[in-house]
């Protein structure tokens, strides 16, 4: 085939992606708000086609361009929906608790990927001088599954402050638990130990689920979400440590700088920042639970700016990666 | 994991007055190195970052930051005045992540220390009954007590436990890696900055332009650009000149560029000749300066010959005039001044690199140019006037303040032709082009102990957030006539979840090893909190 039709094929193979992954959102969402197994059933084989159109949307758009599907923002984004939606599928695999938060899976999919083929799309094309070289295929692939997991994670954290929400009100316990006040070390061991036993009870009672009065009702416990958003950031942030080590890497041979506070670089820095912070937060009292979720949701405000705001309104040295 | 400081023994009780200073100075201090401060100082880092993408910065473009300046100049000067456009070398920058490395380093101290102890230390006896953990596991044995905590001993090393024999119980721990990793992980930022200031102070950056077939040397003078470091000076450039031999250039057959790169020969001061390509991302390391491309130009080959009175001629230009490019089209401009003529005369010159006229749409010409080199033309503007070149002026345009156009028309002058300018001036051939590179070079040492550093932060942070520390207690308990009850009991620190099946997976293996299926195990919900002295996970970095 032309490297015409490729390109052609690899757009088309992009909407289908679109499309499939919006109608299983729908059938995740029909699950959850009706509790129809068969919905999600359903949403899963049509997440399954979905990822296959996206995977072969970005290889096809390789096999145009003769090169890495990753070389502008558009690419960027098919490959987003790439990496979140199998990483989903492979939780849901292994833990099938998951399935219902499918929905907020592939919605950002969705996003992501339509946004890029409506707002960012940039024709199949070869790559600037400054973009040919082998950094590309490591730098830019850690870049692209640190961040879709990153995504993924604070989108957990958001979960977890709504479902705590509900769980607090329902409960009528008063937020400030560990809160202010105290400082001294014994105190903190005692509000620790308060706080451990607080968790196990909630998850002891997570295993007789009350009868659900609102959609919130079905979604895992809030322990459970705030325990997935962790590990999935503990999963990422080595990725993305990596992602910008690598980047400082190639900057070296490409700049003769391996840093020098270009807006992605400075941005990537912040969203790193971000993200320790979150994992120091969930090990420090007074922090863990709704304090570091807040964190994992800045962290979520960086990921964005520094993919659509940094690449589109500030000019830097990685503005080439093309709108 | 637990820090414990000999000032906690000494801290005044509740209601106390702090009665010395010395007392509230370790209170500060210990405030200073708590998590908390360390949270807060994290947000300042990256808040302080942001104002450094929001604002131009001088290290990046300066241009733009002069660009700023001329827009506001109400607010502009104050900025200015505050570090904003030096946000990453500012004084206010350099004090948080002077202050996050202090604190990182204050409380790195004593975790090292405690983790020094650990690993001297054996793994201690359980504080409380092992029926009161959450993991918990019991059996029957016919064995002998010692010969039973031997193969409880054995199960244990045999999946890397630490094993310490207490009495008539052995205790065990593993996963000490997440605290070495932690530990190293945030060492390891020292160590960073440490190879970025040696980069910074003993380094420098400078920039050269090279027109094909020129050679230079690398001293001072011959930078465009030259930004040494504190402990930097001229004088240690290596010597060694640079020549440009060929310049090449290639593009996509829709225009986009495609590579461009300098065939460079470097003589060092031994005499030793190194040849090589340079392109994007294909430095070369002369005498420990490493040579990058940056960007390139051209150089039209001009010639400019004067009539003057008396029927003599001059020629105050003859050579290629550097020119500044414009992407994407690749039409550059440059201008040649004649400040010797009164009233002085300065021309504008326009190089086209594949010239051509198109139609458009409307039928009226337009004029197009090629990027690669196919059509040469000049496009030359005479002016005549007040060039004030005595001013600071950019050597690519002319001041057109008190210029006046010398012509209606410019002169389209093709490659290898000569055009006469108004008013029997002169003629300007144009005999050639060449081109020329700007090629940055660059000398940082701190790099590869940046490297070791980066590598090492990787390398801390996986056992860091993967390894996690769990520990295991089998007691051995005289039951009936010549039989033992064998007690086992398993807490970890982090990952509950996962060590609940490793913890199944031990208590099966130690089941057959002591020749008797478990008779109980798993979890026990009802009263089961993990025991009192071990229950606190402490933050892993307090």
């Amino acid at each position: 085939m032309s490297t015409a039709t490729m390109a052609a094929l690899s757009d088309t193979l992009a909407w289908l992606a679109v499309l499939s992954y919006a109608v299983g959102a729908a059938l995740f969402g029909f699950e959850l708000a009706y509790r129809a197994r068969w919905a999600g059933l359903a949403g899963m084989a049509v997440a399954v086609a979905g990822l296959g159109a996206n995977a072969g949307a970005a290889v096809a758009r390789g096999l145009a361009a003769h090169r890495v599907p990753w070389g502008n923002m558009y690419e960027y984004s098919v490959m987003v929906g790439v990496v979140t939606v199998s990483a989903f599928l492979v939780w849901v695999v292994r833990r099938r608790e998951v399935r219902p938060l499918g929905v907020f899976v592939l919605l950002p999919a969705v996003l992501a990927i339509g946004i890029g083929a409506l707002v960012l799309r940039t024709p199949a094309g070869p790559l600037v001088p400054a973009l040919n070289s082998g950094w590309i295929k490591i730098h830019v692939a850690a870049a692209i599954i640190g961040s879709s997991v990153l995504c993924l994670a604070a989108i957990f954290s958001v979960l977890y402050l709504v479902k705590d929400h509900f769980e607090r009100r329902a409960a009528g316990l008063r937020p400030p638990l560990v809160a202010g006040g105290a400082r001294t070390a014994d105190r903190v061991e005692v509000r620790q130990a308060i706080a451990s036993y607080v968790e196990e009870e909630a998850e002891a009672s997570d295993d007789q689920p009350l009868p659900a009065r609102t959609v919130w009702d079905r979604m895992p416990s809030a322990k459970r979400l705030d325990d997935l958003a962790y590990r999935t950031t503990a999963f990422a942030f080595p990725i993305w440590t990596f992602a910008i080590i690598a980047g400082a890497i190639w900057a070296q041979s490409a700049w003769g700088r391996y840093w020098g506070w270009d807006p992605k670089e400075t941005w990537s820095f912040i969203t790193w920042v971000v993200f320790a912070a979150y994992l120091h937060a969930r090990a420090t009292a007074g922090w863990r639970g709704r304090g570091a979720a807040w964190i994992a949701v800045l962290g979520l405000v960086a990921l964005l700016v520094n993919f659509y705001v940094v690449n589109i309104w500030v000019v830097g040295l990685h503005s080439y990666a093309g709108v | 994991m637990a820090v414990q400081t000999p000032e906690s023994a000494t801290r005044p009780g509740p209601g106390q007055p702090h009665q010395s200073l010395g007392l509230a100075v370790r209170q500060a201090w210990r405030e200073f190195r708590s998590m908390r401060t360390a949270l807060v100082l994290l947000f300042a880092i990256a808040a302080a970052s942001i104002l450094g993408s929001l604002f131009p910065q001088r290290g990046i473009s300066p241009q733009r930051v002069a660009q700023y300046l001329a827009d506001h100049p109400g607010v502009g000067p104050v900025l200015d005045r505050l570090g904003m456009f030096d946000v990453f070398g500012s004084a206010w920058f350099t004090a948080i992540y002077l202050a996050l490395l202090t604190a990182l380093t204050a409380c790195l101290v004593p975790r090292a220390r405690a983790f020094a102890r650990l690993l001297r230390a054996r793994p201690p006896r359980s504080g409380a009954a092992l029926s009161r953990y959450r993991n918990t596991a019991t059996f029957d044995s016919a064995l002998p007590l010692e010969q039973a905590l031997a193969v409880a001993g054995r199960v244990l090393r045999r999946r890397r436990f630490r094993v310490a024999v207490h009495g008539d119980s052995v205790a065990a721990e593993k996963g000490y890696l997440r605290e070495a990793g932690s530990l190293l992980f945030h060492v390891s930022f020292l160590l960073l900055l440490v190879g970025l200031a040696y980069g910074k102070g003993w380094g420098y950056r400078g920039q050269v332009t090279l027109v094909e077939g020129e050679t230079i040397s690398n001293t001072r003078v011959n930078y465009d650009a030259f930004t040494p470091g504190r402990w930097y000076g001229p004088e240690q450039l290596p010597q060694f000149s640079l020549r440009l031999d060929d310049f090449s250039n290639s593009f996509w057959p829709s225009g986009q560029p495609r590579e461009f790169a300098s065939r460079l020969t470097a003589v060092d001061a031994e005499g030793r000749t190194q040849r090589q390509k340079v392109g994007v991302n294909r430095p070369m390391t002369v005498d420990g300066t490493r040579v990058f491309q940056s960007d390139y130009g051209y150089a039209p080959v001009v010639k400019v010959t004067l009539n003057r009175p008396g029927g003599k001629s001059t020629v105050p230009q003859d050579g290629p005039l550097l020119t500044l490019r414009d992407q994407p089209t690749e039409v550059s401009n440059g201008a040649v001044k004649l400040p010797m003529l009164d009233p002085q005369v300065g021309l504008d010159v326009t190089m086209f690199t594949g010239f051509r006229l198109t139609q458009g749409p409307d039928g009226r010409a337009e004029i197009g140019n090629d990027p690669r080199l196919v059509n040469p033309l000049l496009v030359v503007f005479p002016w005549r006037g007040d060039l004030h070149a005595d001013q600071v002026q950019s050597v690519f345009t002319l001041d057109r303040t008190d210029l006046r156009p010398l012509a209606d028309r410019p002169l389209l002058i093709p490659l290898g032709a000569t055009k006469e300018l108004p008013g029997g001036l002169g003629t300007v051939s144009f005999t050639g082009v060449r081109q020329y590179t700007v090629l940055t070079l660059a000398r940082d040492p701190g790099v590869p102990i940046v490297l070791a550093a980066a590598v090492l932060i990787l390398l801390g942070l996986l056992p860091s957030l993967y390894v996690t520390r769990r520990r295991v207690w089998v007691r051995a308990v005289p039951a009936g006539p010549g039989g033992l009850r064998i007690e086992a009991a398993g807490l970890a620190l982090q990952g509950k979840t996962a060590f609940a099946d490793e913890f199944r997976d031990l208590a099966a293996e130690l089941g057959r090893e002591v020749e008797r299926s478990p008779r109980s195990g798993g979890r026990d919900i009802l009263g089961s909190v993990d025991a009192g002295d071990e229950a606190p996970a402490r933050s892993p970095s307090e």
